[in-house]
């Protein structure tokens, strides 16, 4: 068992790490920049380490020194949390050849799922349905417009290193085409150091499915069910449920077995989440693969009873998996709202700055996974996500009933978050019938103007 | 030393903008020092400590001489701290020890490499705040200089 493990990560998610090592009696380093020296994460674990000035690239996407810090505080493992260097498999690479645990996947199946454009060739190999695609890279604009023709507009304009919804663009017909595939390698050379861009099918009104999975070092490879995720701003998930509201049994037996196929593709290890798109007639196609626990992990800890990022610890130090297919329950649903510091009314610009007051909401059905307290300040230099709220309950309608409730009880100020958006989804007649497709958002703030 | 003087003393104090005054003259110290005085804080220098009473006395020009300020030399990286090139060389300095600007002050070993840190600024070495072959962190505080 790891005696000390080192959180490579900030706000929540570094905050849900060191809860699960207390719980199993793992100490705790955070590795931590400068602006994040008074967090909650630094308050609570054993031990804190700054390791560079507030910019992300000079901490949390600083390699050497994450490492360094790993070295001088003696521990046996590092868990990167999602999003930094989570899913970078030079890092994990790096992490093995220092002989310090990386808690997540091999290098190999982070590079090869890492290319998304390889996933689906791999994907459509193993029998899995795919989104009809260019099947490799597209060098010139002459090659997307034929390929374009040939899949039939709308297509989308993806970048291979692209993922979470980055550095993708939709085109409509030849002429949008040509700009969004000379903006889309553009963009993904400035984002992922690499311009290579595929093309796929766009499917109008679909849902976005995710499938949960854990893997062991034995070969043992199970689903934990199913998130809809469904709804989304600029591609940028909002809320997410479990069970999906279009699953019925036998769906969920094809999707789960397809993505442990998925994952077996690349002998998978420790947690991670197979995309599917899923159309109006209930057709699913893989999409992607994220090799990392994903930040909406808490609905299906609530619906599974399973702990995923101590099940994520417990592969790490070498243990079997403790459960089987057969052993995996489902009992009721959970709803997750992302609380982000942004302002709706202002195109959700950023809104940082200090919290006068934070009011959590409780009671029965309640999580609150958060790093944010009052008085605490919020800095400019990452993402927005403050909380998660996550509601569950033994039916969907009494979920949401819960989450609205909850949303009423939770204050925030002074700064603008994304509750008040929260709120309307929630009140919405297709959310509530569970009948929505992923340009939703769009569609709902278009309409109220 | 009379009411007089003293109250020369305070219209010293005053006219120079000072926070605290300390004489000493045949066998008699005094020592007068302003009610709420606030220690402006700066990014590089710490604590302004007391001057001693043959520095507070000097009167140039008919100008008090300012306190001098210390500089904090702080960590650039996460590594561990060496106050020597290698375990049996002279370490690079030692409390008391005058240096100058870019002077090299100490190793901090990052993943196998050893990185020379230098003095951003010309001083004496007053502190130093941390031991040899202790972790240190990024920014924490490695010696204390009085700038001169």
């Amino acid at each position: 068992m790891f005696n000390k493990v080192l959180v490579a990560n900030r706000g929540e998610v570094a905050l849900r790490i060191i809860r699960a090592c207390k719980e199993m009696g793992i100490k705790t380093v955070v590795a931590h920049s400068k602006a994040d020296r008074f967090s909650l994460p630094v308050r609570v674990a054993d031990q804190s380490i700054c390791i560079g000035s507030s910019s992300s690239q000079d901490s949390y996407l600083n390699i050497p020194a994450i490492i360094s810090a790993a070295e001088v505080t003696d521990v046996q493992a590092i868990h990167p949390g999602y999003g930094f260097l989570a899913e970078n498999p030079h890092f994990a690479e790096i992490c093995q050849s220092c002989q310090i645990k990386f808690i997540g996947p091999t290098p190999e199946s982070v590079t090869l799922m890492g290319d998304k454009s390889v996933a689906k060739q791999m994907a459509k190999k193993a029998g899995i349905p795919v989104i009809p695609g260019s099947n490799k890279i597209v060098r010139t604009k002459d090659e997307a417009i034929k390929i374009a023709n040939r899949l039939k507009y709308p297509v989308i304009v993806k970048a291979k290193l692209g993922g979470g919804g980055k550095g993708m663009r939709l085109a409509h017909n030849d002429g949008h085409l040509v700009s969004a595939f000379m903006t889309a390698q553009a963009e993904a050379e400035a984002a992922f150091a690499n311009s290579d861009i595929y093309l796929e099918k766009y499917i109008e009104k679909v849902r976005h499915v995710e499938f949960q999975i854990l893997g062991d070092n034995f070969g043992n490879i199970i689903h934990l069910g199913e998130r809809d995720c469904t709804i989304q701003r600029n591609r940028q998930k909002l809320i997410e449920e479990t069970p999906s509201p279009i699953m019925t049994k036998k769906l969920r037996k094809k999707m789960g077995e397809a993505a442990i196929k998925c994952a077996k593709i690349v002998n998978y290890v420790s947690a991670g989440t197979i995309e599917f798109l899923v159309d109006k007639d209930n057709n699913y196609y893989f999409m992607e693969m994220n090799t990392r626990i994903q930040v909406e992990h808490p609905v299906t800890e609530m619906v599974t009873g399973i702990d995923l990022i101590k099940a994520q610890i417990r592969i790490a130090q070498g243990e079997k998996l403790k459960f089987k297919q057969s052993d995996i329950k489902f009992n009721g649903c959970s709803l997750e709202c992302r609380i982000n510091a942004e302002d709706p009314q202002k195109n959700f610009t950023p809104s940082p700055g200090k919290i006068s007051r934070f009011d959590i909401p409780g009671g029965r059905g309640v999580r609150m996974d958060t790093h944010v307290y009052t008085n605490y300040e919020i800095s400019p230099y990452y993402d927005s996500m403050i909380a998660k709220l996550i509601t569950y309950a033994k039916t969907r309608s009494e979920t949401i009933r819960i989450m609205q409730r909850a949303l009423e009880e939770l204050v925030i100020e002074p700064i603008k978050t994304t509750v008040p958006l929260h709120k309307k989804i929630l009140n919405n007649p297709n959310f509530l019938r569970g009948r929505v497709y992923t340009d939703f958002i769009e569609e709902m703030l278009d309409k109220s103007g | 030393m009379n009411l007089k003087e003293v109250k020369q003393l305070i219209d010293l104090m005053n006219e120079n903008n000072l926070g605290e005054l300390e004489i000493e003259r045949d066998g008699l110290k005094i020592r007068l020092k302003k009610e709420g005085e606030k220690i402006k804080k700066e990014e590089m220098v710490t604590t302004v400590s007391p001057a001693k009473p043959s520095e507070s006395t000097e009167i140039k020009d008919g100008q008090l001489q300012k306190k001098e300020g210390f500089f904090e030399i702080r960590s650039p990286m996460v590594g561990t701290f060496y106050r020597a090139s290698s375990p049996n060389a002279e370490a690079f300095v030692e409390p008391e020890q005058e240096i100058e600007e870019d002077q090299v002050v100490c190793i901090i070993e990052a993943m196998k490499l050893m990185n020379e840190i230098k003095s951003e600024v010309k001083g004496k070495v007053v502190e130093i705040l941390v031991k040899n072959g202790e972790a240190v962190e990024f920014d924490q505080p490695l010696f204390r200089i009085e700038i001169t």
